[in-house]
């Protein structure tokens, strides 16, 4: 047991925190408060991508025959916090290269990497992902959008909801029934401009870009766009998912929102004895946050089995970014109402669905319950 | 960054938990409010593990790591702060209190073989004289004494001492409530799962469940907390890991004796013996603004 960066991880560290210096503008915080799907936010990625590319920042953990550097998934993962405390100027594109990307390398056709590693590499294409359905949320598997086969292809019928990045995406990373069984799903990657596919913006309290439904009418989807094997999609989406165990490292822009609060506070002489407390309990969350993330990060890394520190670490991160959210509510109120500090807005609008996008807390709870604690019916 | 242990660490913690083993037993009928045991302190002692930072290739973290460990048995004797500050100390003889003023109670100061004054950033060493020390009745599961004033043969520490004792106290307490807490939940899980009501082990109920999940959480960020404040031996950390640990615990107790009904209460029910404990670490070495000024002096350069 050891908590040290190795030399390298640090030289990391400095080289993306330099590239970050030169290559976000000035009026970036104002552009990043428009959420990660938001038109600003997407068209500044597809800029910015292409750079991190160049600097050999954005899919460097990838294996070389797939165009990456093989470098460690470490490297990737000190990469995507950095970027997250800089309020996400990947834009929809982390999917990419976290577990689209490698989903395709594990599943895909030769045709499919072909098709699609390339440009994610390139830094350019928007991919959405199209799993949650209004009858299907938590309990996913409970999803009705149907693939019927007919010849060489599939007819698709049905409805996706919540669906981040959807109105500008490119492609869709799809789940569909294919059989009558529970279990019976499988992937497509679609293209988003395909006939029968109608996006439906949804106005929320976290942002532009980040909500649609998807309307799926007689969609022709061509066998040759399924990933994998028909009804494989389970085994696809957990393959996927694994690289997203412990989620986003929200932990990072929290504590870049608390240092900036905790300045205010200061340049008005009203950093007293209960703020102190309170700014240091939600450091200490975060930190907490923190360092759960890096265990279950370094579990993964060394595919050792999930103990269950990947839903604690879940559960962690949701605590800490609350915390960072109450803390800005409770100390400096005008920040959160007013637009002087963009970044907080940026932070409240992410912090408000920690707890819901990417799969319930209280699904980890349960997850917990059972697999740590033994407890269940 | 590697969380699992070295091979080192994992046969020093064998050893150690084979040691620990005699001492896991819970004991039988009413066993009063604090259950401190001799023969443990005196196989601390006698065994080496108190000097573990000391030797070769270990350090503070390996003195947390048993802390931590030390902390889960119901039995208590004095192991954090003996192996974690006897080493900046030359020669002291455990076990070591600390204590955080004159006149407070201190833990395991009845049976201290030195004890740290901490008096602001000074800290004075001693040797407790017989007679000095004012037993003190209490219903925490520590045994605790007084200090009335400095014993005469109390020596003031220089400074960069002084300070590096001061982070290894919080050190002690952040390692000791990661133990503590671990314990107690793991017996009010173990409770929920035997405790048969509406014809199924309360542990089968939802709500239950959540609040204990919330725990393991707790349990899991207060252990990595500390045993990373070890590693890094710094102020900061420490007291942030403290101060983790200081705020959480709360809401663990009062789960733990909830979910343990009116059983957890008794002194048969071995909980008290972790909760007691941790109630006493609670407020300790200044509590929640204690530790909350000093991380923000070293973050922010909060006076
Ligand atoms: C900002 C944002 C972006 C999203 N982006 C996408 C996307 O790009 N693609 C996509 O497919 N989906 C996306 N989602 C959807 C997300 O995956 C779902 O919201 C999530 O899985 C929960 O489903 P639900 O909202 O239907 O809640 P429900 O399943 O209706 O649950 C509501 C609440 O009930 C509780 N609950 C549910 N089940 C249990 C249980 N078994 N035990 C205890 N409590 C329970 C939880 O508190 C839960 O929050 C996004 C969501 C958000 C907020």
């Amino acid at each position: 047991m050891e908590f040290g960066w190795t030399p390298e991880q640090k030289a990391l560290r400095q080289k993306v925190a330099a590239f970050l210096d030169a290559h976000l503008p000035e009026d970036w915080e104002s552009i990043a408060s428009q959420s990660p799907g938001s038109p600003a936010v997407t068209e500044f990625s597809k800029q910015f991508c292409p750079k991190l590319a160049e600097a050999g920042l954005l899919a460097s953990h990838w294996p070389e025959e797939f165009g990456g550097a093989g470098a460690s998934a470490w490297d990737h993962f000190i990469v995507g916090e950095m970027l997250w405390e800089a309020g996400e100027p990947r834009g929809p594109q982390y999917y990419n290269v976290n577990w689209i990307g490698p989903a395709i390398m594990q599943y895909g056709t030769a045709e499919q990497q072909e098709q699609h590693l390339g440009r994610m590499l390139k830094g350019d294409v928007i991919w959405c992902q199209g799993f949650s359905e209004p009858s299907a949320g938590s309990d996913l598997a409970a999803l009705r959008t149907r693939a019927e086969r007919e010849g060489e292809s599939y007819v698709v019928n049905g409805q996706k909801i919540w669906t981040s990045y959807a109105r500008l995406a490119e492609f869709c990373f799809l789940l569909a029934r294919t059989g009558a069984g529970k279990k019976e799903i499988s992937v497509f990657l679609i293209p988003m401009d395909r006939k029968g596919i109608t996006v439906r913006p949804i106005d929320s309290v976290v942002g532009d870009g980040d909500l649609h439904e998807v309307f799926l009418d007689d969609v022709e989807v061509l066998e040759s766009e399924r990933l994998g094997q028909e009804g494989l999609g389970w085994e696809v989406v957990r393959y996927a998912l694994n690289f997203e165990r412990v989620g986003i490292p929200r932990y990072a822009l929290a504590l870049r929102t608390l240092n900036r609060t905790v300045a205010e506070l200061q340049g008005s002489a009203s950093f007293g004895e209960g703020a102190q407390i309170a700014a240091a309990s939600a450091h200490s969350a975060c930190e907490a946050a923190r360092i759960l993330v890096y265990e279950a990060v370094g579990q993964r890394m060394k595919s050792s089995p999930d103990t269950g520190v990947a839903s604690i670490a879940r559960l962690s991160v949701v605590r800490a970014e609350n915390q960072v959210a109450d803390f800005v509510l409770d100390w400096t109120p005008q920040l959160f109402v007013g637009d002087e500090q963009p970044m907080v807005a940026t932070h409240h609008k992410r912090a408000i669905s920690a707890g819901i996008a990417g799969g319930a807390a209280e699904i980890q709870l349960n997850l917990i319950a059972r697999n740590v604690l033994g407890l269940g019916a | 960054m590697d969380f699992d242990l070295s091979s080192d660490q994992q046969l020093l913690m064998t050893s150690f938990e084979s040691l620990l083993e005699a001492y896991r037993a819970l004991p039988v009928g009413s066993h009063g409010y604090t259950l401190y045991s001799k023969e443990l302190q005196g196989e601390l002692a006698a065994s080496g593990f108190l000097d573990v930072a000391a030797a070769e290739g270990f350090g503070p973290l390996e003195a947390a790591l048993l802390a931590e460990e030390a902390a889960t048995s119901p039995y208590g004797a004095e192991l954090a702060a003996s192996a974690l500050i006897g080493p900046l100390l030359d020669g002291a003889e455990g076990p070591i209190a600390v204590a955080w003023g004159l006149g407070e109670p201190v833990r395991y100061l009845p049976q201290a073989r030195t004890v740290c004054i901490i008096q602001g950033d000074e800290v004075l060493v001693a040797s407790p004289e017989t007679g000095a020390i004012r037993e003190v009745d209490t219903v925490g599961a520590y045994p605790m004494g007084a200090l009335e004033k400095a014993p005469s043969n109390a020596a003031t520490l220089d400074a960069k001492t002084s300070a590096a004792v001061r982070c290894r106290a919080l050190i002690a307490i952040a390692a000791e409530a990661a133990g503590l807490m671990r314990a107690a939940l793991e017996h009010a899980v173990q409770y929920v799962k035997d405790r048969q009501q509406f014809g199924q082990s309360l542990g089968a109920f939802q709500a239950i469940q959540h609040r204990l999940a919330e725990n393991a959480q707790i349990v899991r960020a207060a252990r990595s907390l500390a045993f990373r404040a070890a590693w890094r031996d710094d102020e900061c950390s420490a007291a942030s890991a403290c101060l983790y640990a200081q705020n959480a615990m709360r809401k663990l107790i009062h789960d733990c004796h909830q979910f343990s009904g009116a059983m957890g209460l008794t002194l048969e029910f071995p909980l008290h013996l972790w909760t007691y404990r941790l109630k006493l670490l609670q407020g300790e070495a200044g509590g929640r603004a204690g530790q909350a000024a000093l991380v923000a002096s070293n973050l922010w350069g909060a006076s």
